[in-house]
Parts: C-alpha cells; sequence; structure tokens
C-alpha cells in the first residue's frame, strides 16, 4: 500500500468536490508563514507524517497569523513524530468544531468494509478496547457501492439522529465514491467535523492506495515510500522499483542459509523444510518469473550473496512450466564470477528442472561445490541436501578459525 | 468427467496475439484443448496457430458453443475483458494476469458470483484436466511429464506447487481427475470450497488435496464443509509457511495473500483447524500418497 501524504489525500478529496477546509503544505518556516497571503484566518499547523495519534504527540500547534505559523513549523520541522520525521508541515484552516465523527473505509477482501462512529477525534483503537459498541461495521457490495440509505443506516446504528444523520450519509456515499476512483486500500477521515452551523468537513483525512493501479494515478508514486534500513534490502527494494513487471522481494533473516526459491508456495514450503531439517535461512525472496530481463533476478541474488553471514545457498524452485532454466543458472554464473566469489567455501544446491536444463547444467559443471541435484530429486531432498552441506562448511570454517 | 473442462470444451482466448498467449496456445493445441477462437480488439481477421483472430468476444462467439475462456489481457484491462466475455455468456473464465487492481478484482469477482460464471484467478496459470484438455501455461511445454490421468483432485494457491503434487502423484502411481491453480491472491474468483464442493460431486474423483497457505479465510471454509459433512471424499492437505510465524507479523514473504496479519490464518491454526474436522495433513508431498492410500481403503 502506498500511503498518501496529508496533503494529497486531500487534494483528491477537494477535486472530488468534496468538503475539505482550506489547507497547504510547507517545508519551511518562511513558507508556512507565508501561507497567510492564501488564507488570512485562524489555523493549525500539523506535523505532515503518515500517522495518527498526532495531537497526543504535540504535533498539532495553534497558529494565526503568518509569524506564528513560521514559528509553528520551526517547532515541528525536523522533529519525529511517532517515528517519521518531520519534513514537512500542514498550514490548515482551523474549524469550530461541535462533534467529532469518525468514518473509515478498508479495502483487503473481496468486500470492502466501512467503520463509523460518532466518538471522533480520539484513537479509534482506544474506542475498539473501551466501546467497541460505538463503532458500526459492514460490508459493502462492490456492485452496488455505498448507496444513501445504506449510509443513513449505519450512521442511524451509530447514533446520528436530526439534519447531521443526512449529511452524513450523503458525505459518506460520496466518499465511498472518491475511495474508489483513488483505488483507495484504506481511508480514515478523523475527525470528521460538524461545525456551529450544521455544516461537515474533513478534517483528519488518511488515504493509502494501491500500487498496483498507479498507471491510473501517475501524479502518485512509491518514492515517498520509506525504504528499509538493510542495505542489501533497500538495493532489491530499488530494483523493484527501478522497472516494471514482475515483482522481487528480499527480506534478510539471521541464519546461514541463503534461499533463492520458487515465489509463491515452493518458497514458503522449501523454508519451513530448511528449518525442519534444522537449518537457518540467511533470507526469504521474491523472483519474478524469469524473462529475458533477468535485473530482478541478479539484484536478489546480489543481495543474497552479499550477506556477510552466508554459509550455503539453495535454488530451488518448481519444476518449471513456464520459465527458462538456464535464464537463472547464467545469472547465478555471472553474479558469482562478477562477484569473485570461491565456491569451495560456499555449497550451493540448485535444484532446476524443466527447458534448458541441459545447457544449463554445463554451465555448473567443473565448478566445485556446485550441487545440481539430479531429476526427481524432490524439493525436501534439496532442502536436507543444502543444510547438510552448510552444516559441514560451517563446521570447517570454524575450525579454519 | 472431471471437473470444469473436458475434452469437449470448447474455449476462446482473449488476448490472443500476446507473446505469453501464442506460446501457451500453441502447447494448449497440442494437448488436445479445443481453442475455436481468439479475441485482440482492432486484430479481427488476423490467425494465430490457424485460429481466427475477432475484434469482439460477442464476434468469436457467433454461431459456436464456448465454454470457457483464458485471458491474456494485461492487468489494466482484464476487469472490461471479463465483463466483456460475462456480457457473452461465457461460463468459465480464467484470468492468468497478475497485479490486477483490487478494485477491478473485487468488481470482477462480485460480477461473475452475481452472473454465475466460474471465474478461476486472478493471477492463476490455469487448470488441466490431464489426458483430456488444459488451459493456460500448466504443464508447460509438457504436461504429461507432470500430470498423469486418474481420480485425485487437486486445488493449489501455488500453480508452481500443482506441478510438484502432480509428479509426486505420478511417482506414486496416482492419476488425477483435475488440477486447478486458484491463484495466490487475497481476494479470487472462486474459492478453495467452491472446487472442493465440485469435486465431491464428481463421479470420476475419489479423493481430493488442498495445497494451502497462510492468510484468507479458504481454507477454515473447506473445514466447515467437511465438518458439516457436506463433503464426504476423503480429503488431503498441506498448508506450507508455518515458518512465518517465527517471525514479526506484517512481514510479506511471497504471494500477496500469504502474510500474516491475523494469527487465525496462520498455517498451524489452519493445519489444527483441518486435522480436526477430520482432514489428513501431509507434512511434505512425500506423504501425500500414503495418506491417499490409507484414506481409500
Amino acid at each position: 500500500m502506498i500511503r498518501l501524504s496529508e496533503a494529497a489525500t486531500k487534494q483528491w478529496l477537494r477535486q472530488s468536490g468534496l468538503p475539505v477546509p482550506w489547507g497547504a503544505a510547507a517545508h519551511s518556516a518562511d513558507a508556512a508563514c507565508a501561507t497567510v497571503e492564501a488564507f488570512p484566518g485562524a489555523t493549525v499547523v500539523k506535523a505532515m507524517v503518515p500517522t495518527g495519534r498526532r495531537g497526543k504527540a504535540g504535533a498539532v500547534l495553534m497558529a494565526d497569523d503568518g509569524p506564528q505559523r513560521g514559528d509553528a513549523a520551526a517547532k515541528l520541522l525536523g522533529t519525529v513524530v511517532n517515528e517519521y520525521l518531520t519534513e514537512a508541515v500542514y498550514v490548515e484552516e482551523r474549524i469550530a468544531i461541535d462533534a467529532e465523527y469518525y468514518f473509515a473505509l478498508l479495502l483487503n477482501d473481496a468486500m470492502p468494509e466501512v467503520l463509523v462512529s460518532r466518538r471522533g477525534g480520539v484513537d479509534i483503537e482506544d474506542v475498539t478496547r473501551e466501546a467497541p459498541e460505538a463503532i458500526v461495521r459492514a460490508s459493502i457490495d462492490p456492485l452496488n457501492g455505498l448507496t444513501k440509505w445504506a449510509a443513513t443506516e449505519l450512521w442511524l446504528q451509530a447514533g446520528a439522529t436530526g439534519p447531521s444523520l443526512t449529511h452524513l450519509a450523503e458525505l459518506s456515499s460520496r466518499l465511498y465514491d472518491a475511495f474508489c476512483r483513488a483505488d483507495g486500500l484504506m481511508l480514515e477521515i478523523n475527525p470528521l467535523v460538524l461545525d456551529k452551523d450544521g455544516r461537515l468537513h474533513l478534517v483528519g483525512a488518511m488515504m493509502g492506495v494501491d500500487p498496483h493501479a498507479l498507471f491510473r494515478h501517475p501524479v502518485w508514486t512509491e518514492a515517498g515510500e520509506p525504504l528499509p534500513a538493510n542495505p542489501r534490502e533497500r538495493a532489491v527494494a530499488l530494483a523493484n522499483r527501478a522497472s516494471q513487471g514482475g515483482e522481487c522481494q528480499y527480506v534478510e533473516l539471521d541464519g546461514d542459509i541463503g534461499l533463492l526459491v520458487g515465489g509463491g508456495g515452493a518458497g514458503l514450503y522449501q523454508h519451513d523444510l530448511v528449518l525442519e531439517f534444522g537449518g537457518a535461512p540467511a533470507n526469504h525472496c521474491v523472483t519474478p518469473p524469469t524473462s529475458a530481463d533477468n535485473r530482478k533476478l541478479k539484484a536478489v541474488l546480489s543481495a543474497i550473496l552479499d550477506n556477510p553471514a552466508l554459509r550455503g545457498l539453495l535454488i530451488g524452485f518448481n519444476f518449471a512450466q513456464m520459465a527458462r532454466t538456464d535464464i537463472r543458472v547464467q545469472t547465478l554464473i555471472d553474479v558469482l564470477d562478477e562477484k569473485q566469489i570461491d565456491t569451495t567455501v560456499l555449497p550451493i544446491v540448485i535444484r532446476l528442472f524443466g527447458a534448458g536444463e541441459e545447457q544449463s547444467r554445463a554451465m555448473v559443471a567443473g565448478r566445485p561445490n556446485i550441487h545440481y541435484v539430479p531429476r526427481g530429486t524432490t524439493l525436501k531432498q534439496g532442502a536436507q541436501l543444502i543444510v547438510q552441506l552448510t552444516a559441514a562448511a560451517r563446521t570447517a570454517a570454524e575450525n579454519h578459525a | 468427467m472431471s471437473i470444469l473442462l473436458d475434452s469437449s470444451t470448447q474455449v476462446i482466448v482473449q488476448g490472443i496475439t500476446g507473446a505469453q498467449a501464442r506460446f501457451d496456445t500453441e502447447w494448449c493445441l497440442r494437448y488436445g484443448t479445443r481453442i475455436v477462437a481468439g479475441v485482440t480488439p482492432g486484430r479481427g481477421g488476423e490467425q494465430v496457430h490457424d485460429i481466427p483472430v475477432f475484434d469482439t468476444v460477442r464476434r468469436a462467439t457467433e454461431g459456436r458453443t464456448i465454454d470457457a475462456s483464458v485471458l491474456y489481457v494485461p492487468p489494466a484491462m482484464v476487469k472490461a475483458a471479463v465483463l466483456e466475455a460475462i456480457d457473452a455468456n461465457i461460463g468459465l473464465i480464467v484470468v492468468t494476469a497478475e497485479y490486477v487492481p483490487q478494485h477491478d478484482v473485487i468488481g470482477i469477482v462480485a460480477a461473475a458470483r452475481r452472473a454465475g460464471v466460474c471465474l478461476v484467478g486472478c493471477n492463476t496459470n490455469g487448470v488441466i484436466s490431464p489426458g483430456r484438455s488444459k488451459l493456460g501455461g500448466v504443464g508447460g511445454m509438457n504436461p504429461s511429464e507432470i500430470f498423469a490421468p486418474g481420480r485425485i483432485g487437486v486445488v493449489s494457491r501455488s500453480g508452481g506447487m500443482s506441478a510438484e503434487i502432480g509428479l509426486a502423484l505420478k511417482a506414486a502411481a496416482y492419476g488425477i481427475s483435475t488440477s486447478v491453480g486458484m491463484g495466490g491472491d487475497a481476494v479470487t474468483g472462486l474459492r478453495m470450497a467452491d472446487y472442493v464442493r465440485m469435486f465431491e460431486q464428481d463421479p470420476e474423483t475419489d479423493a481430493i488435496i488442498l495445497f494451502g497457505e497462510p492468510g484468507t479465510d479458504n481454507e477454515q471454509e473447506v473445514a466447515a464443509l467437511v465438518r458439516a459433512g457436506t463433503i464426504c471424499k476423503p480429503v488431503v492437505a498441506m498448508i506450507a509457511g508455518q515458518f512465518q510465524e517465527r517471525y514479526p507479523a506484517g512481514i510479506s514473504f511471497g504471494h500477496a495473500a500469504a502474510m500474516i496479519t491475523d494469527i487465525s490464518k496462520s498455517a498451524s491454526a489452519k493445519r489444527r483447524l483441518l486435522r480436526e474436522a477430520g482432514i489428513h495433513l501431509a507434512q511434505s508431498l512425500e506423504e501425500i500418497p500414503d495418506l491417499l492410500r490409507q484414506a481409500l481403503v
């Protein structure tokens, strides 16, 4: 999921014709001060970080004239709020609050879910714990959307009455439409504010969108997403962003057996097996289906081989139905040679059957300690072999030291 | 008769002029799949492996009985292509594309359900009824080496593991009625329980094998059916991914659906639930034939 900034979320909602208070992002105290030209009234200045609980963290300050906004921005910029570095602030029109509501949409199953509550303006986690009955939850049929009458029913159940009931229902229905058009996976409005004149305002707004739908939203990118701190994980994450097509992943773990394993089920299965035989994986990974473009595969292999804890490597895939085995093996050879890796101290087990297998076997023939297992070897036998070989390599290294 | 498809199933291929579609279509034809037409808007009148190409599904189905469509259209165009196939009353739709936007997926899953259409996928490598027909890339260039005909039904979250199950069964002289790669995404058209129900109804299937992963309620639904007595045929299940429970929640290890966000959806929780329902649990592929033998006496 790609989390949009408060400014980007509100921009989308504003463009969708929804009632968003005036607001602007500022990256410096001067810029915050200058917002007074666009909007002269009372404002709040908020640290622009993708997290809730900002009020509690002291990251929402009152400010009216330009200098006050500048001071507030100077205080917030550079601080860490709930583990996020504040690189920008959001200056927003201050709304006179009469009541605060909560509204959220989630998409992680076949039916989107909507949550509404009259207990807005506080942490929804606290409400869930203290008064779960105050949150009304329902599924939405994607073919019908969130109809006005269904939304009315939800807000009635949540305890809303009178004119605000119809306004809340109407707004909820329109929020759902905006959420769908954004390819949203999560939208949280907290607080949804009712002002003294009976008008609703989307004061707190956070949205996460589908990374696979960015082709419909070219202004949003993954560029702002935080990268992992581990340099090998970071390199793979960057390689993944660098080109389209299948995705690659690399998660480093604390063992010493590198896993270059089939993306889905076979990867899970082999990881289980390595543990069962007493081995400890150095990583888990996902590689895209092999094509002529092997950049992502190469990035993952490089990360695995760059891990200083590595003592053995398992290259285990399902019997190839579509991919060619020789592209994978050629990539292995390239990376081994590039990094001048001595395989006499790094056992490698290869379990790759299918198209291109003959060429693949020829490529590694004569190289020491590369064990290309015979046809018919099961995934389990491959896992057992790498655990045994790695244990031997570990013992040899320890004796040497 | 196997489930979903047999040797008489008539098939169209949407997006037939693309590279993967041409490749799979060639190997499907060689296997005996009755692919009778292809669709690529703007390419009507061309031919791919002697199969006529049409501009719309409606035209491809005119004057023909079409039972199934296999889609090779890119993720951005999947939704429209599925709705077009539903509109043309095609009863079985197989979507191979991965990374279809989530909102599009829930839209086509709901539309297929409303129309009573069988939607396989997204992100499936296909369906094979060995010796009769196959849809999609399953089995690659030599399906007969992997899948033998027989009386075991297989439904797998992973297309790759369906091949390994095929090999393990073949080595033990078991064959398969139909093997389905249901797709590894969190939301799929048909769910695991739907396939299990079909196998229960199929007179040519004696036992059912499941391959599951952490995440989603698919296995829980199957366990409920077995517990309720709706499923009487023996079921053997293998659930991979127990290792995830050693690591912090929320790390993604592969298939999008296989991320544990809820411990009740972990591999061990699923194994426990399935075992309590009377389903035979295999720790490894090698155990599957033995469990089948015990279950089928």
